[in-house]
């Protein structure tokens, strides 16, 4: 059965996620995720989780998925080893040469491959297979007929986020957060946490969500306040098919929203995929639609307050 | 010269689609003492893979010198066919360590091209431990980033009458104090990189290969910049003293209506100018 797996961007969110029926946890290592600090964890933080975890008979995973410099490799490996040495075994990252580079030093690691990896074919996936994935994040928008190539075709597992964000651009495959604002915090343990960058530090400041003008060559207006799409969604009706053709893992994303709303979602998903399981045939998806409303209205509420914050505090000059 | 888009197939007069003409404009540009290097499709989907196998080796038999690769599905397909042809990564292919420029150079990858976040010193590090040709975008717009859904489009691909003209157009997009281009598939910066002043640092630091990037601009912005690089490159190369010529100031400001930039690659936000020579007075400079 497809395991479930729920952010956990905090200690009581990792608690709360496991305890309304997550299969699995992420959490990001501070520094090295693709959040800003507030929503990621210190090592002495990760191994609590890891405990949580184990005691629950669940799994955590470490999400090490910013894209580094090279000179933080170092840093990466002794990170890494220790909690490696702490019991930890289930990592997600992004940069294929940190994927063969822990490989090779544990390789007893299971290394999944990040959603900033931007897998959108079957050839995609058999690369990060190659550099040591057991498991490929597919693109938020990837089909059906990938999917089924993937799962079929591939031998890597395949990992589907439910509730995610379309960013405008091909998620990983965007900087222009970094280019309109981007600096430098450099941590005790010497990483740089790369504020602006989200493919290096986390911290996207959304500028595709401000009102843009299109504007043509001799200053003529095209379009006003247009949107560049960047859309959060929140799939239920593919739970079915996603677990009759053997998704190995559903993931709900959401480090940055409130630890109540997370329970809810995962909740949610819970119930929806053991009503699914336990009764395929008789599976209906209207007497879900009421509940899942009120999540996504709840969600919505909580992302626009956090893309107004974000974009001004893009704004401010440092 | 590289050949093609990477951002979308449709684009007119994209030598990336038209295979049949391949041949001969890779012979035409090897009789002129050029090489030929050819776009990949930066975000091929499932069904986009079979054009991927046919271009490998259409770029292959043609006598391209390289193929520009921006998907790691793309240099998986390169190798599995027995890399017949070097693979340049391109700057979607995400280079951001030496680690990951190795798994690539050891599946055909012979250059580089490090993301736009990438400042100098860590392409340094890139070249010299990554054991590859390190590519600098030296001018041009710097790729923000891809998507596979045109931006200037109503309707879908096959039905909008708008496609595929919409994206030979100019379309800037303005917020507040940005300035990006769009490009239907692609956003660009609205500003223009340029290290003009900044060359002989490049040059002493031992990078060897610099991009002008002319995808989406005139034949004038590319001859023009092409030529002042040209000859602001072999000025560097001389090692005596290096100033900037009025003349390549003026082609630079005149074609960049958005102002200059160059942060990324001194450590800070792309749209920033670090220099001296450029700024002079002029705000959006």
């Amino acid at each position: 059965m497809a395991e479930l797996l729920a952010s956990g961007g905090s200690m009581e969110m990792v608690r709360a996620a496991f305890d309304h029926g997550a299969d699995a946890v992420y959490v990001g290592a501070a520094g090295w995720s693709r959040r800003r600090a507030q929503y990621e964890m210190d090592d002495a933080a990760i191994v609590e989780a890891q405990r949580y975890a184990r005691s629950a008979g669940r799994i955590l995973r470490v999400a090490f998925n910013t894209l580094p410099a090279s000179s933080e490799v170092p840093l990466f490996l002794s990170r890494t080893d220790a909690l490696y040495a702490a019991g930890v075994r289930d990592f997600i990252l992004t940069d294929p040469g940190l994927m063969m580079a822990l490989k090779n030093r544990h390789p007893d690691t299971i290394l999944h491959a990040s959603v900033g990896c931007t897998i959108i074919n079957i050839q995609d996936a058999l690369f990060y297979k190659e550099a040591g994935a057991s498991q490929v994040v597919a693109e938020c928008r990837m089909g059906r007929t990938t999917m089924r190539r993937i799962k079929a075709e591939a031998g890597v597992g395949l990992e589907v986020l439910v509730h995610a964000t379309t960013c405008y651009t091909l998620l990983g495959r965007c900087t222009m957060s970094s280019y309109t604002k981007y600096g430098h915090r450099v941590d005790a343990s010497g990483k740089d946490h790369f504020p602006g960058s989200p493919n290096r530090g986390g911290l996207c400041y959304r500028i595709c969500l401000t009102g843009w003008d299109q504007v043509g060559e001799a200053g003529e207006i095209e379009a006003s306040g247009v949107e560049l799409p960047n859309r959060a969604y929140f799939l239920a009706d593919d739970i079915p098919y996603l677990i009759d053709h053997g998704v190995d893992t559903i993931k709900i994303q959401g480090r940055e929203y409130s630890v109540p709303l997370v329970s809810r979602m995962v909740r949610f998903y819970r119930d929806l995929i053991d009503a699914c399981v336990r009764d395929r045939a008789g599976f209906r998806m209207d007497p879900w639609r009421e509940r899942m409303a009120r999540i996504v209205a709840d969600r919505d509420a909580e992302r626009r307050e956090k893309t107004a914050g974000l974009i001004g505090e893009g704004l401010e000059t440092t | 010269m590289c050949l093609g888009s990477p951002y979308c197939r449709r684009v007119e007069g994209n030598y990336s689609e038209a295979l049949d003409l391949l041949p001969g404009v890779v012979s035409g540009l090897h009789a002129a003492g050029k090489r030929a290097f050819v776009a990949t499709p930066a975000a091929p989907r499932e069904a986009d893979l079979h054009h991927v196998y046919r271009l490998v080796d259409a770029a292959a038999a043609a006598g391209a010198d390289a193929l520009e690769i921006h998907n790691m599905g793309v240099l998986r397909i390169v190798r599995t066919k027995g890399r017949r042809i070097p693979a340049h990564m391109g700057a979607y292919a995400n280079v951001y360590t030496h680690l990951a420029a190795v798994v690539m150079r050891d599946a055909g990858a012979v250059r580089v091209r490090p993301n736009a976040e990438v400042p100098l010193e860590e392409m340094a590090i890139l070249a010299r431990e990554g054991g590859v040709e390190v590519e600098v975008l030296v001018h041009g717009k710097i790729p923000l980033g891809v998507t596979d859904r045109c931006f200037l489009l109503t309707e879908s691909e096959e039905t909008d009458p708008k496609c595929p003209s919409a994206c030979r157009a100019v379309h800037w997009l303005t917020s507040r104090q940005w300035a990006l281009k769009t490009v239907g598939k692609g956003v660009l910066s609205g500003r223009d990189m340029c290290l003009l002043e900044h060359l002989p640092r490049l040059v002493a630091d031992g990078f060897r290969v610099f991009r002008v990037e002319g995808l989406y601009e005139t034949a004038a912005y590319r001859s023009e910049i092409g030529a002042v690089y040209r000859e602001a490159l072999a000025r560097a190369f001389d090692g005596g003293g290096y100033a900037l010529d009025d003349r390549w100031a003026d082609a630079v400001r005149r074609h960049a209506p958005r102002g200059l930039c160059n942060g990324y690659l001194f450590g800070t936000s792309g749209q920033t100018y670090v220099g001296t020579v450029l700024q002079d007075g002029n705000p959006e400079v």
